[in-house]
Order: structure tokens, then C-alpha cells, then sequence
């Protein structure tokens, strides 16, 4: 018995190395000269969580992107070439997205889609931008993404959607001119990039537009409880409760607040987007409102919404597909147009992109800033236990 | 002041938790003196038995804690017996048991998330969304109920052990194995015991969490939070970690709303860095050596 657990000890162990050294692979193996590889698939790098806590969202977006480029394939390619999507998981985590970027540098593709955390894009950045390599977020709110410290743009970095300022901005003005509220507090989460800056452009906007912060309150990523902080909020008599965190936390927020008996409207972020949060928060989240990038029943985007339930059994996870798609389409128009896969002439295009055909619209790029210029926001709110479009923001 | 009175109800609601799954790992460090790192994940799995009995089993409430407690008591000693007992039969050094125990703390994350995927499952409403005022300030009934059956459950635990034969044999153990398996005790057997137990209290602290937040597959992140408890209260000691944990979750509480939510921790952690500078073996702690 021990002979054999030790056996089976030793070929894990073996397995385990083998799988390492696989994945550290070597980054120098060269896929030929531009010449010979004209009639090989143009390859598509595409940084996605597949685990973890975001692979709701990472499953879908890889869904969506590999339906688009079948249907591209199936009309003949780019330039006479297939695509090729080649996707590694990131697991949402920072080091590991950097691990990620430099398999995909090593693995030569023309571009990267992803990720869709803004933590994960600015790391991943750091060494796709040395690479001359392109990279487009997703739903990287985060203006640090596309900008160094210094407010310089980086050349070589994207995104598709719009970005933490414009969000905080939304939400504060909804709360102000629709809810009519005066008094909001803040549970932030103070491990998140996304949620420090949102919550920020939030109180600036609030504050600005004559509301008051009653209670800026914060807990730690990965924490469960939050009474001790609603229990403040609570006593500091807030109108609102802006909670721009992932949809676990929020749900479980509201649901924390309703039991200690705290009356107030709940307003969130595009990270509430997940049926999850109405699972999580039960009742509590009733008549609760967030700012989302898209919305399932947007009609731009509708017929696209069936073909994806049609193939898959199921509706995408919103909002990384579409702004996957949206990535995606700018890199075909980029390479079409160009009629080049070099990565120099495909970022200078992309930073002068205008009126673009992309899935939820039309797409112009600042290319001061990298950041799309006017893209719609919608609001949604749970009704009957279902989320549902309530208004739309369009770019100002 | 009824403020006060609420920050520290929600602190003992919070640390009951804390002290259910600090008991658990108190329990095997006193026999084996090592970390069960494991124990975490052991915890997370009763969680999501709780959820698929109440989901898809549609039993009652009680049946599904009592089939999550032997569910988790079941894996607790295959946990043992698969990644410790050969460990322990070479007189391996603790450090080997720690290795092993992160590992299967690891490997049951990874399983779960490869089959049963990273979704968040929350349990259905059994107490509904109500709470009782108590001296002013407001509880949840279900947190109510959650600390009252925590410390039943403690106090049973600890009775077992201070006054059954079977005790004074883990007891014994505990203080000294070598001596006490020459004076007939199976230590094998005890161990193995020890492990049932302890899987029983994660069944019941799986479920609790569940009910409380829900079931995902990193939840056993929270028993970082239980092992400092029982470090505060002394590893080792029963009651040490039922006080432990009621300390940590009081501590937290107040800490977040008279001092800073945003500094929560750096204060909770700076107090478990002074106090274990103060009392390097914790509030009740009988041993100093290899203690990780």
C-alpha cells in the first residue's frame, strides 16, 4: 500500500514538473520569417480568466470571440488568412496575467484581447508595451491603463470600454437628478483598483454636484463581513449606498444592510453585472441600481445576444463579450485597412480610429488617451428578481 | 452607546464563526502539533454538501447539517489517513505535515473549481431576512442561532474531551504520545478520532458560513481569520480558541467603525504582533516549540 501511494507520489510529482516546465515554455522559439508565414493563420492573443472567481465572465468572452471568428473564417478570413485565437488563462490574478502577456509575446501573436480586470491590464501592460505589443482591454475602467503616471498615452495599449471617471460620473448624476438623494455613503473595497477609482470619481462628482459623503467607509478584497461598516453607514443616516465592488461583495452587502434594518437605495458599478448578485443578495437587492456598459436587452446589440444563446444555450455574461467583439473588430478593421499585421502600423491606426463599425456602435478612439470617445452607458435595476434596463446615459 | 452596543454584537456574531472553525484547528494542532492548513478546504466542502442537500436532496435544514457533518467528518479522516498517517508513521517534522496540508488544501480548491466551477452558491432563505432587537441593537435570528448552537457544539466538544474514557485517551495523547501508546492507548485509533471530530465542527462551520454568506470554492480563505484566532487564544487550548475568535471578531468590529474600516486589519494584526510578543504561546497556550 505505501510501495503504491509513493509510486503514484512520484509520477505526480513528475507530471507536476512537466506541467511547470511547460508553462514557463520556451519564449524564443521562432514561428519563421514574415514571408514564409503569409498563409498561416493570423494569430489573436486573448488574456482571459478561465478560473477563478471572474470566469463566469472570462468562459463567455471566449465563447463570444471564438463564434465571431468562425464566422470571419467561414467568410474568408483577413487578408486571404484565418485567424487563429489563442487564449491562457490569467486566473484574474496580476502575476499571473504577466505571465500570460509574455506567452502570448512568445507565442507571436498580432494583438491581445484582454484582460478585463484593470489591476491585471495595468501589470500586463508594463511588459506588452516593451514588446511593442497590442493590448485591449476589455472592461478595464481604470484610466491607468492606457496612461503612464505622467499622462503620457501608451502607444501600444487599448481599451473598448469607457473608463472609471465617466462611470463614478454617471452614477453621482443618477443619484443626483433621477434618485434625488442628498446624503450617500461608500463601502468601497480597498484591495480593488477598480473599486478605489470609481468610488473616488464617485464622491468627486457627488460632492461637486451639492450631495454630501456621509460615510466613506472600506473593507478588505476577499472579506465576507461588512456589518461593522453598514452599522456606521446605518447611524450616519445615508440616502444611498454606492457599492462599486464585484457582485459577490454587493450582493452579500445588501443583504447585510436589510438585516440590520438599513433603509436606503443601492446603486452600483458594471461588477454587479451577474445574475450572482441577485442570487447572492436575495431580496435586499431589489430595487437596487447600477451603471453598466451594456445591457442584454440593449437593442443595438439584440440580434447578436440571440445568435450567441442560440449557439451556446445560454445568454452571454455581460458586458466582456461585447467588448471582446468590440476589441476583436478593431483589430480586423486595423489589419484590413492596413493591409499590414505589424504592430507599429496597427497601434498608429488604431490611435486615429474613427467612426468604426464595432458590435455596440461606433467606435473613435482619443488618441491622446486611448480611451473610446462617447460610449454609451446604461442604467439597470432588479425588478421581480430579474435585471432590467432602466434608463440609458448617452455619451454626454 | 447604542452604537457601541451594536459594533460588538456584530463583532460576536462574526467572531462565533471565527471560534467554530478555530476549535476545529486547535483540536488537531493539541494531538499532532501542526497547522492543519487543510482543514480550510475541508470546511468549503461541507459548505457546498449543506448547499446540495438543501438544493437538490430538498431535506430539512437539520438533516442537511447532519449529513454535511459526517460528510465533512468522512473527509476530515481520509484527509488523515490519505495525507498524514504515512507522514506520522516516519516521525516526519511537523514541517512535512504543513507541506502536506497545503497541498490538499490546494488540490481541493482546484477540484472543485474543475468540476464544480467557480459560481457562488447562496443558500436558500431558511430564516428569512429577520432580526430580533436585543438590548437596543439588531441581530440577524440566523446569526442569533449561529452562535448559540456554535458554543452547544464547543461545549459538547469540550465536555467529551475533559470527562469521556475516550477523551482522557486523546487528552493523553496530546500531552504526550510515545508514553501514551505504551500504556495501551491506540494511537492510531485516537488520531483518527481527533480528525472525525474536528470534521464534524467544519460541517457545522461549512454551513453556517454557507447560510451566512455562501458556498465558493476560496472560502476557506476565511480560516485564515480562524487560525489567528486560535493563535491569539493559544493553539492547542479548546477554550482558548472559542475566546480567541470572540476577541478577533469583537476586535474588528470596533476597530472598523471607532478607528478606520480602511486600517482594519493593520490594527487587528498590529494587536496579534504585541500580544504574541507579550504571551508567545497565546492567552492560553501550554506549548512554545514549532509553533508556525
Amino acid at each position: 500500500m505505501l510501495k503504491k501511494t509513493k509510486k503514484t507520489l512520484a509520477v505526480l510529482l513528475i507530471a507536476l514538473f512537466a506541467l511547470s516546465l511547460a508553462a514557463c515554455g520556451s519564449s524564443s522559439s521562432s514561428t519563421g520569417t514574415a514571408a514564409t508565414e503569409s498563409k498561416e493563420p493570423i494569430k489573436i492573443g486573448h488574456e482571459v480568466a478561465l478560473t477563478g472567481g471572474s470566469s463566469l465572465w472570462g468562459q463567455s468572452e471566449k465563447q463570444a470571440l471564438e463564434m465571431e471568428i468562425e464566422k470571419i473564417n467561414a467568410a474568408g478570413g483577413v487578408l486571404g488568412r484565418q485567424l487563429e485565437l489563442i487564449a491562457y488563462d490569467n486566473k484574474a490574478d496580476q502575476t499571473e496575467g504577466v505571465n500570460v502577456a509574455k506567452r502570448l509575446i512568445g507565442d507571436k501573436v498580432v494583438a491581445i484581447i484582454g484582460p478585463a480586470q484593470s489591476g491585471v491590464g495595468i501589470a500586463a501592460s508594463s511588459v506588452t508595451e516593451g514588446a511593442k505589443m497590442i493590448l485591449i482591454g476589455t472592461t478595464t475602467t481604470n484610466t491607468k491603463l492606457t496612461v503612464n503616471d505622467d499622462g503620457s498615452v501608451k502607444p501600444y495599449t487599448f481599451r473598448t470600454c469607457f473608463i472609471d471617471p465617466y462611470q463614478g460620473k454617471v452614477a453621482a448624476t443618477f443619484a443626483l437628478n433621477s434618485l434625488k438623494v442628498t446624503k450617500a455613503a461608500v463601502l468601497m473595497d480597498v484591495g480593488s483598483d477598480y473599486s478605489q477609482g470609481l468610488s473616488q470619481y464617485f464622491k468627486e462628482t457627488f460632492v461637486a454636484g451639492g450631495g454630501t459623503i456621509v460615510a466613506d467607509e472600506a473593507f478588505r478584497s476577499e472579506e465576507l463581513d461588512y456589518r461593522a461598516q453598514l452599522g456606521k453607514i446605518k447611524d450616519a443616516g445615508a440616502e444611498l449606498l454606492f457599492i462599486p465592488t464585484m457582485q459577490k461583495e454587493a450582493g452579500l452587502a445588501m443583504k447585510q444592510a436589510k438585516d440590520l434594518g438599513l433603509d436606503c437605495k443601492f446603486l452600483g458599478g458594471d461588477g454587479w453585472a451577474s445574475k450572482e448578485l441577485i442570487e447572492l443578495g436575495g431580496a435586499a437587492t431589489e430595487g437596487a441600481f447600477y451603471v453598466n456598459i451594456a445591457s442584454l436587452q440593449d437593442p443595438t446589440i439584440a440580434d447578436w445576444v440571440k445568435e450567441y444563446a442560440a449557439k451556446y444555450k445560454m445568454d452571454p455574461v455581460m458586458p466582456n463579450p461585447v467588448l471582446a467583439v468590440d476589441a476583436l473588430k478593431m483589430i480586423v478593421n486595423a489589419i484590413e485597412n492596413t493591409k499590414s499585421t505589424d504592430s507599429t502600423t496597427l497601434a498608429e491606426y488604431m490611435s486615429n480610429m474613427k467612426d468604426v463599425q464595432v458590435l455596440t456602435g461606433k467606435l473613435t478612439m482619443d488618441p491622446k488617451t486611448h480611451n473610446p470617445i462617447d460610449k454609451p452607458a446604461v442604467i439597470e435595476t432588479v425588478k421581480n428578481g430579474e435585471f432590467t434596463f432602466y434608463e440609458s446615459f448617452a455619451g454626454k | 452607546m447604542q452604537m457601541l452596543m451594536q459594533t460588538i454584537v456584530t463583532g460576536l456574531a462574526v467572531g462565533g464563526i471565527y471560534a467554530l472553525m478555530a476549535v476545529g484547528y486547535s483540536l488537531i494542532f493539541s494531538i499532532l502539533n501542526f497547522s492543519n492548513f487543510a482543514y480550510g478546504g475541508i470546511i468549503m466542502l461541507g459548505s457546498y454538501m449543506g448547499f446540495y442537500a438543501l438544493t437538490l436532496l430538498h431535506v430539512p435544514f437539520a438533516a442537511a447539517l447532519a449529513l454535511s457533518m459526517l460528510g465533512a467528518a468522512a473527509l476530515s479522516f481520509l484527509n488523515e489517513r490519505i495525507a498524514y498517517s504515512s507522514l506520522r508513521k516516519r516521525h516526519a517534522p511537523s514541517l512535512y505535515f504543513m507541506i502536506s496540508a497545503m497541498g490538499t488544501s490546494i488540490f481541493l480548491e482546484n477540484m472543485v473549481y474543475a468540476t464544480l466551477g467557480s459560481s457562488y452558491n447562496a443558500y436558500p432563505e431558511i430564516f428569512g431576512q429577520s432580526s430580533i432587537s436585543l438590548f437596543g441593537s439588531t441581530i440577524g435570528k440566523l446569526d442569533l442561532f449561529a452562535i448559540i448552537f456554535s458554543l452547544i457544539a464547543i461545549y459538547i466538544m469540550n465536555y467529551f474531551i475533559q470527562h469521556t474514557r475516550t477523551g482522557i485517551a486523546i487528552r493523553a495523547a496530546s500531552y504526550d504520545s510515545e508514553v501514551s501508546q505504551i500504556n495501551g492507548v491506540n494511537l492510531s485509533a485516537v488520531i483518527g478520532l481527533v480528525f472525525i471530530l474536528a470534521g464534524l465542527l467544519a460541517g457545522v462551520s461549512g454551513v453556517f458560513l454557507g447560510m451566512k454568506y455562501m458556498a465558493y470554492p476560496t472560502m476557506g480563505w476565511i480560516t485564515n481569520k480562524a487560525y489567528i484566532s486560535a493563535v491569539i487564544g493559544g493553539l492547542g487550548s479548546l477554550p482558548g480558541a472559542v475566546v480567541g475568535g470572540l476577541i478577533l471578531g469583537v476586535l474588528e468590529s470596533l476597530v472598523s467603525v471607532y478607528v478606520s474600516s480602511l486600517l482594519r486589519d493593520v490594527f487587528s494584526f498590529t494587536f496579534l504582533i504585541v500580544l504574541l510578543l507579550v504571551m508567545p504561546s497565546g492567552l492560553f497556550g501550554k506549548y512554545l516549540e514549532e509553533k508556525v
